[in-house]
C-alpha cells in the first residue's frame, strides 16, 4: 500500500510527507534544520527542550515541531522567516544556559557540544542572569562505564527514555523538581546494561561522559572518520576519533537500517582491541619458537608449498569484501586444492545485547559468503565446516596453513593447545599484525598486516547490507593491507591479480568488475550501506557521486 | 447579607453527615437511584443544559468534556475526581470531602452511570490527611451497603471506586501531571494531544473533574438542567464555593450565586477587612490569576465573564484579600517562591525562568534590586507565558506580571530607596523557618 502523503508549506515552499511525519523531519526534507535537544527519531517524545518551537498558522500559540504532526494544508514557519520563532529559540538557549557552569575550557563536550553550537547559531547574547547558580553533584559515577556532572545537564532525558524504552533496564531516572531536578541511578543500582556508553551519545551536552575517555582530548585536536564497527557482523555505524595513532573516541552514528543511533559497550570501549600495541611490521620467520625479523621477499619465497594438496586457509571474517574477491580468485588460479574456512563461532547473548549484537566476533562472514568462499548455506553450515576444518587440523591432515588476518582463528580456538600444536607441526603463514599473538608460537613465517582499523573496504553485515568502513587511524609503517600480502602471495604461486595502489583502488576496481553490484559506487554505499538482496543498478539513484568515486591518477 | 441558594452547603454543618445513615436520611443516593433509571447520554445532555463549568479554575464546560469521551473504543472509561486541591488560597474541596463525603460519591456515581465509567478514583491531595480518612470511611460504608461494587441498587451498573493519595506535589492537580502519577509515573504533565478524554489513564478514555464540580450533578439531575441554569448569570451557572482569606474579619467557605458583586462579598459575607485598615488589594482566584487593585474591584461581579472583563479570572475562586498594610514585593516573593519550588522541572522555561524569577524578586525584597529588574521580569515572563508544556507556566507569570504592573510605584520606591540607601525597615522573611513553625504548630 502506498503511503498516505500529505501536502504543507514550510516558509512558504511546499513540501510533501507521509503522513505523520513530525514538522521537524518535514522542515529536513526542506534542508531545513529545526534545532533540538531532547527529540530523537527512535526514542518517545517528551517536548521539554522547547529548542523545536516553531509557528503554525491559526495556532493559538508556538507549537514544538517534535510532537506536532504534519497536516495538509498546514503553513509552518521556522526561524527563517519567523521573528516569533527566533525569539523563542533565543530565550530557550537564554534559560537553558542560566544553571550551566559554563565551564567549556575543561568540558569533554566542548567542540561537539549542542549548547555550544546552537547558541552561536541561534542566541549569541550575553546573559542576563545575574544571581547564584543552582549547585548540584559533579562527578558522580552512574556505573562501570559512565559518568554525571548533574550541573551540566539541561534535563532531556534522552539517557532515561534510552534505559527505559530501548534496552529496557530502567536504571535510571529524574529526581526532583524545578532547577533542582537531577539525573541519578536507581538506589541500588547502577548503569550497567550492554549498551550504557550509548547515553553518553545520545547526551546533547556534557553532562554524561566516558569514564574511560574523559579528560583524554579536545576533540578538535582529533581526526574522525566513518567507519564500521567490526566487533560482530551487525556492522554498527560508527564515528572514530583518532590522535596520534589512538582511538580516544568512538561514537554511535545513525543508520535507521542497522544500529539506529545506539553502540554496544563492547564495540565502543573495545574499539581499541583491533589495533594493538605491540606490532608487527617486518616480516618474521620463526626458529624454536622466537621470531626473527627477515626480508620480506624471502619469506614470500618460502610459500610456494602452499599450492601443494592438504593445504588449509584459515581466513578472518574480518577482511574486506574486495579481499574475499581476490581470494576466490587465488583459489581458482593457484590453490585450487586448498580448503578455504572462515573463523566463524556463535556465542551466547544477554538479552539487553540482543537488541544490537550478534552472537558472533566476525564482522564480515556474509562478505565471505557473498565471495563464495567457502561454499556455505547459512551461518550453521559455516560454523560447522571450521569446526570441522579445526578437528581435521588436529589430527594431523592438513601439511601446510595459511592464516588470513589476527582472527582467522576464532577467539575461544586461540588459546587451544592441541591447535597450536598442530599448527606448529604443519607449515604455517601467518599475515598477522599482532606482535604478542599467542598464535606466534606455533607460526613458521609472518607477513606483516595492517588492522581493519587501518584499512578502508567493504563490509557485507548479517542482514545483508553492503557498507563501506574508512580508515580510521593511519597504517602502522611497514605493516601492509592484506589484499596486498594475498597479492603478493598469488604473484609468487605464479599469477598476478592484484593492480590497485591503494584501498580505494581495489574497492572501485572490485565495484567495476562484479556485476551482482553492477553500477554502484562509493559514494552510494555510504549514504546508509546498500542491501545486496534487493540491489539493482536502478534501483540505486544512480546520481549520488563523491570525489572519492573517481580513481586517482 | 444576600440570601443564596445553597446546593453544596445545605447539610454540611448538620451533625454526622458524614456518616451514610445520617446523609440518606437527608437526602444522599435518592438522585442516583433516579439517575439509573435515566439514559446516559440524557445525563450529559442535562449535564451540558445545566451550564455547569469545571470549578477546578479552567471553567471548561462540564458536560462538554463529557461529551469528547468516545463510548465504543472497547477500552474501559476512567473517571477521575481531582482532589487534589493544591492552588494557594483555596480549601473548599476540603470541606466537602470533610463534611459531606457522600454528596461527593454521588456525584461521582451520577458522572460515572452517565459516562458508562466501573472505576473511579479520588486523587486526594497528600496533606489531606483527615478529609482522606473520612472519604476512605465513607467508600467503605458504600461498599458495605452495597452502594459500591458489583450490581450497586439492584441494578446491573457495576462501579469501583478508590482514594489514591497524592505525594505533596502542586503539579499534580494538572490533570495529565496527575494521570502519570496515578500511573506510578514521576508526576509530570504530559503533551498534548492526545487529551485525556481520549487516551488518560493508561491510555483509556478518562475524565477528570474537579470535587466541587462533581457535587454538583446531584442537584442538576434531581431538578433539571434548567433550574440550575436560572441560578447564577449568564455563562455563569449555579453557585460557587468561595475560599475567603487573608485581611478580613470572617474568613471561610461561602456558596454565593454566580454573579455577586465583589465588593459586597467583601463586606457582607467577609465582614469587611480588618478595623482600622483599608482594601488595598485581591486576588480573586487562587494565586494563579492577576491581582486586582481596590478600585478595580467596585462593581465586579463573581461570575467568569465579569472578572474576565475585569482583567483578572475566577478561577476556582481562592479569594484573597490583601489590606494596605502588605508589603506587596513580599507577597509576590512569597508566591514566586511557591510556583518555582512547585515547577516539576520538565521543560526549559518553566524549570529556568520561574526560579530565575523568584531570585530577582528576593533580591528586590532583600534591598538589593537594580534598575532594570522589572523590566526583565517582564521580559523573563513573556519568555515563560505560552512556551510551555503545561498551563503552569502560563499561570504562574500572570501574578508576576499584574503585580510589578499595578504595584509599579511600590516596587520601584523599593528598588530605588537601595539605590539612595535608605534602609528599609523590615526583615527578611525565612521561609524556611516559617515552614517549620507552622509543622511545630501542630
Amino acid at each position: 500500500m502506498a503511503e498516505e502523503l500529505v501536502t504543507l508549506t514550510i516558509d512558504e515552499q511546499e513540501v510533501q510527507v507521509p503522513k505523520g511525519t513530525n514538522l521537524i523531519e518535514a522542515a529536513k526534507q526542506l534542508g531545513t534544520e529545526v534545532p533540538y535537544y531532547c527529540y530523537h527519531p527512535h526514542l518517545s517524545v517528551p517536548g521539554n527542550c522547547r529548542m523545536c518551537q516553531l509557528e503554525v498558522e491559526g495556532a493559538p500559540k508556538l507549537m514544538v515541531g517534535c510532537h506536532t504532526q504534519a497536516q495538509d494544508g498546514m503553513k509552518v514557519r521556522t526561524q527563517r522567516t519567523s521573528q516569533a520563532v527566533k525569539d523563542a529559540q533565543a530565550s530557550t538557549l537564554e534559560m537553558i544556559l542560566i544553571n550551566h557552569p559554563l565551564d567549556c575550557t575543561v568540558c569533554d563536550q566542548a567542540g561537539h557540544c549542542k549548547l555550544q553550537d546552537y547558541h552561536y547559531e541561534y542566541n549569541a547574547k550575553p546573559s542576563r542572569f545575574l544571581e547564584q547558580k543552582e549547585h548540584k553533584p559533579k562527578a558522580v559515577p552512574l556505573g562501570e562505564t559512565v559518568m554525571l556532572d548533574a550541573e551540566r545537564c539541561i534535563a532531556c532525558t534522552r539517557c532515561v527514555r534510552f534505559c527505559d524504552e530501548v534496552t529496557e533496564t530502567g536504571e535510571i531516572g529524574l529526581v526532583n523538581r524545578g532547577d533542582r531536578v537531577t539525573i541519578a541511578v536507581k538506589e541500588g543500582h547502577e548503569l550497567s546494561n550492554a549498551l550504557s556508553g550509548t547515553v553518553v551519545d545520545l547526551c546533547p551536552v556534557g553532562a554524561l561522559t566516558h569514564k574511560k575517555w574523559r579528560f583524554n582530548t579536545r576533540i578538535w585536536y582529533t581526526k574522525s572518520t566513518d567507519a564500521i564497527c567490526p566487533g560482530c557482523s551487525t556492522g554498527c555505524n560508527v564515528k572514530v576519533y583518532e590522535r596520534d595513532g589512538q582511538v580516544v573516541q568512538v561514537k554511535a552514528r545513525l543508520n535507521e537500517d542497522v544500529n539506529k543511533e545506539w553502540l554496544c559497550d563492547e564495540g565502543r570501549y573495545g574499539f581499541g582491541r583491533f589495533l594493538p600495541e605491540l606490532r608487527i611490521t617486518e616480516a618474521l620467520t620463526c626458529e624454536s619458537g622466537q621470531p626473527v625479523p627477515c626480508d620480506y621477499t624471502e619469506a614470500l619465497k618460502g610459500l610456494s608449498s602452499l599450492s601443494s594438496p592438504k593445504t588449509l586457509v584459515l581466513l578472518s571474517p574480518q577482511l574486506f569484501v574486495e579481499e574475499y574477491a581476490l581470494l576466490t580468485a587465488l583459489k581458482e588460479k593457484a590453490l585450487a586444492n586448498a580448503s578455504f574456512v572462515v573463523a566463524y563461532r556463535e556465542r551466547e547473548l544477554s538479552d539487553v545485547e540482543k537488541i544490537l549484537v550478534s552472537p558472533d566476533y566476525a564482522a564480515n562472514y556474509k562478505g565471505a559468503l557473498f565471495a563464495g568462499l567457502p561454499e556455505a548455506a547459512d551461518e550453521k553450515a559455516l560454523e560447522d565446516k571450521y569446526t570441522r576444518a579445526l578437528g581435521q587440523l588436529k589430527v594431523g591432515a592438513f601439511d601446510q596453513v595459511l592464516l588470513l588476518g589476527d582472527h582467522a582463528l576464532a577467539p575461544v580456538d586461540i588459546d587451544d593447545k592441541e591447535i597450536q600444536e598442530a599448527l606448529g607441526k604443519a607449515h604455517t603463514v601467518g599475515a598477522l599484525s599482532h606482535l604478542g599473538s599467542a598464535l606466534l608460537s606455533s607460526v613458521d613465517v609472518v607477513l606483516p598486516a595492517q588492522t581493519i582499523l587501518e584499512q578502508s573496504g567493504l563490509l557485507i553485515n548479517r542482514g545483508d547490507r553492503l557498507q563501506y568502513s574508512s580508515a580510521s587511524v593511519p597504517a602502522v609503517k611497514g605493516a601492509l593491507p592484506i589484499w596486498r600480502i594475498i597479492g603478493d602471495i598469488s604473484k609468487q604461486l605464479g599469477s598476478e591479480i592484484v593492480s590497485a595502489r591503494s584501498d580505494r583502488d581495489l574497492t572501485l576496481s572490485y565495484l567495476g568488475a562484479e556485476k551482482r553490484l553492477e553500477g554502484l559506487t562509493i559514494a552510494q554505499v555510504k549514504k546508509g550501506g546498500v542491501c545486496i538482496k534487493t540491489y539493482s543498478p536502478q534501483s540505486a539513484g544512480a546520481d549520488v557521486k563523491d570525489p572519492s568515486d573517481e580513481v586517482r591518477a | 447579607m444576600a440570601k443564596h441558594k445553597q446546593i453544596l452547603l445545605k447539610n454540611i454543618r448538620e451533625e454526622g453527615q458524614h456518616l451514610l445513615e445520617k446523609a440518606e436520611s437527608r437526602g444522599a443516593y435518592k438522585v442516583i437511584r433516579k439517575a439509573l433509571e435515566m439514559d446516559p447520554l440524557k445525563i450529559i445532555d442535562e449535564v451540558k443544559n445545566s451550564g455547569l463549568r469545571g470549578r477546578g479554575g479552567a471553567g471548561f464546560p462540564t458536560g462538554l468534556k463529557w461529551s469528547f469521551v468516545p463510548r465504543d473504543t472497547g477500552k474501559p472509561v476512567y473517571l477521575i475526581n481531582n482532589a487534589d486541591e493544591s492552588e494557594p488560597g483555596t480549601f473548599k474541596d476540603r470541606l466537602l470531602l470533610e463534611n459531606d463525603p457522600h454528596l461527593v460519591i454521588e456525584g461521582m456515581l451520577c458522572a460515572a452511570w452517565a459516562l458508562q465509567s466501573e472505576w473511579s478514583c479520588i486523587y486526594i491531595r497528600g496533606e489531606y490527611a483527615y478529609p482522606y480518612t473520612r472519604v476512605q470511611a465513607a467508600i467503605d460504608e458504600c461498599y458495605e451497603k452495597g452502594y459500591l461494587g458489583e450490581n450497586i441498587f439492584g441494578t446491573n451498573f457495576t462501579h469501583h471506586m478508590v482514594v489514591h493519595r497524592g505525594a505533596g506535589a502542586y503539579i499534580c492537580g494538572e490533570e495529565t501531571a496527575l494521570l502519570n502519577s496515578l500511573e506510578g509515573k514521576k508526576g509530570q504533565p504530559r503533551l498534548k494531544p492526545p487529551f485525556p478524554a481520549v487516551a488518560g489513564y493508561y491510555a483509556c478514555p478518562t475524565v477528570i473533574n474537579n470535587v466541587e464540580s462533581l457535587s454538583n450533578i446531584p442537584f442538576i439531575i434531581e431538578n433539571g438542567g434548567e433550574a440550575y441554569k436560572s441560578i447564577g448569570v449568564e455563562n455563569s451557572a449555579g453557585t460557587k464555593l468561595v475560599s475567603a482569606s487573608g485581611h478580613i474579619n470572617k474568613p471561610g467557605i461561602y456558596e454565593i450565586e454566580m454573579g455577586y458583586p465583589l465588593m459586597d462579598f467583601i463586606e457582607d459575607e467577609c465582614g469587611g477587612v480588618r478595623d482600622g485598615h483599608n482594601l488595598l488589594a485581591v486576588i480573586p482566584g487562587g494565586s494563579s490569576v492577576p491581582v486586582m487593585r481596590a478600585e478595580e474591584c467596585k462593581g465586579v461581579n463573581l461570575d467568569y465573564d465579569s472578572m474576565k472583563n475585569a482583567g483578572s479570572s475566577l478561577g476556582c475562586a481562592g479569594f484573597m484579600v490583601m489590606d494596605d498594610s502588605t508589603d506587596v514585593v513580599e507577597a509576590v516573593l512569597n508566591l514566586s517562591h511557591f510556583y518555582s519550588h512547585e515547577s516539576c522541572g520538565q521543560c526549559t522555561p518553566c524549570r529556568e525562568g520561574g526560579h530565575w524569577i523568584e531570585k530577582i524578586f528576593r533580591r528586590i525584597a532583600e534591598g538589593n534590586g537594580m534598575p532594570g529588574d522589572l523590566k526583565l521580569i517582564e521580559s523573563l515572563c513573556n519568555q515563560i507565558g505560552g512556551h510551555t508544556i503545561c498551563a503552569f507556566g502560563d499561570t504562574m507569570v500572570l501574578p508576576y506580571r499584574s503585580f510589578i504592573q499595578k504595584f509599579e510605584k511600590e516596587f520601584k520606591e523599593r528598588i530605588s530607596n537601595v539605590l539612595k540607601g535608605v534602609e528599609h525597615e523590615r526583615v527578611p522573611m525565612d521561609f524556611q523557618s516559617e515552614l517549620v513553625s507552622i509543622g511545630s504548630a501542630h
